[in-house]
């Protein structure tokens, strides 16, 4: 009787679990919304499009204290794990998403951190869309997302940051 | 052995001193008194009524978000500074003056001090500080508020 009892229920739950991953949002266990936003160059690039990759989805600008004194930081950490295996993605990337509205404090500031990972942004400050979509409440914010675009992890900075993505690595 | 105790009070001196010397950042005064701090629901209230008399609103943060403000830009930038101040020079000291940045939290906003501070100095009388103490996407545009088109 137990049988047929799983046999019944356990699809079920495995529906409904995936229920859960495709459900669009910001919170850990969503699927993050899509961003189509202009880099520094114009051409537009979906965070869609970093499928298959664990991605850093990273919400900063240069008039914020905190995030500039982070992005050194975040320069190591893409350094160390961009081309690494992970358990959910193959590589890692940074989709940064400037909440800037001048463009040359925006550019400078990429030169001269060499932040060499992806910069978008439609330089609208805080009446961004994108800010209205994340339901961004203060900068620096960021999202760990997996290779299926699901959210692993929330607001994490440092080594708190770093030991999260470590959690992932697969050895390959 | 007797040598350890004086050590232990000197490190215990340097401790306490390290605390202290980080003390003055936080308890820092600001410029503004409470009843300089405008209410976001009040400014939204007077922008949406278009026979109230209307206060000069100027933005010394990025970018001018709010309807009807004058954008100076980040007024921890000199040259945005002075043309605050030019701009400043041509209305009676008794104007009805607000400012806003709206960036950051007040605590680490680096535009609105140097700006309510050129105000205070330059002896307005009727300057008031917009109270986004999140930043104006929170305090501002989330409360459906007016808005720059």
């Amino acid at each position: 009787m137990n049988k047929v009892y799983y046999i019944i229920f356990l699809p079920f739950l495995f529906y409904s679990m995936s229920l859960v991953g495709q459900t669009i949002g910001t919170e850990i266990g969503n699927r993050a919304p899509e961003i189509r936003l202009p880099s520094p160059a114009g051409d537009t690039i979906a965070l869609s499009s970093l499928k298959g990759k664990m991605v850093l989805l990273d919400f900063w600008a240069t008039w914020c204290a905190p995030c500039a004194k982070e992005q050194p930081e975040l320069a190591e950490l893409y350094e160390k794990y961009k081309n690494a295996g992970f358990t959910k993605g193959k590589g890692f990337e940074i989709y940064g998403v400037s909440m800037d509205s001048k463009k040359a404090n925006w550019e400078s500031m990429i030169n001269k951190v060499g932040m060499d990972w992806i910069q978008v942004s439609d330089l609208k400050f805080w009446s961004s869309p994108v800010a209205k979509l994340y339901n961004l409440q203060e900068l620096p914010f960021n999202l760990l997302i997996d290779g299926n675009g699901i959210i692993l992890a929330k607001n994490l900075h440092g080594e708190e940051l770093q030991k999260e993505l470590a959690k992932y690595l697969s050895g390959k | 052995m007797k040598l350890k105790l004086p050590i232990i009070i000197l490190f215990a001196l340097m401790a306490s001193f390290t605390a202290c010397s980080q003390g003055p950042a936080t308890s820092q005064k600001d410029p503004w008194t409470q009843a300089q701090l405008l209410n976001p629901a009040d400014l939204a209230k007077t922008i949406n009524d278009v026979h109230a008399p209307q206060p000069f609103i100027f933005c010394i943060g990025p970018q001018a978000v709010i309807k009807n403000s004058i954008y100076i830009g980040p007024t921890m930038e000199k040259a945005n500074l002075d043309s605050f101040k030019a701009q400043l020079e041509k209305l009676p000291k008794d104007a009805s003056i607000v400012i806003y940045c709206g960036c950051c939290p007040f605590s680490r906003c680096p535009n609105i001090r140097p700006a309510f501070d050129l105000l205070n100095k330059m002896q307005f009388k009727n300057h008031k500080l917009l109270n986004l103490p999140q930043n104006v996407k929170v305090d501002w545009i989330d409360k459906g508020y007016p808005v720059e088109d």
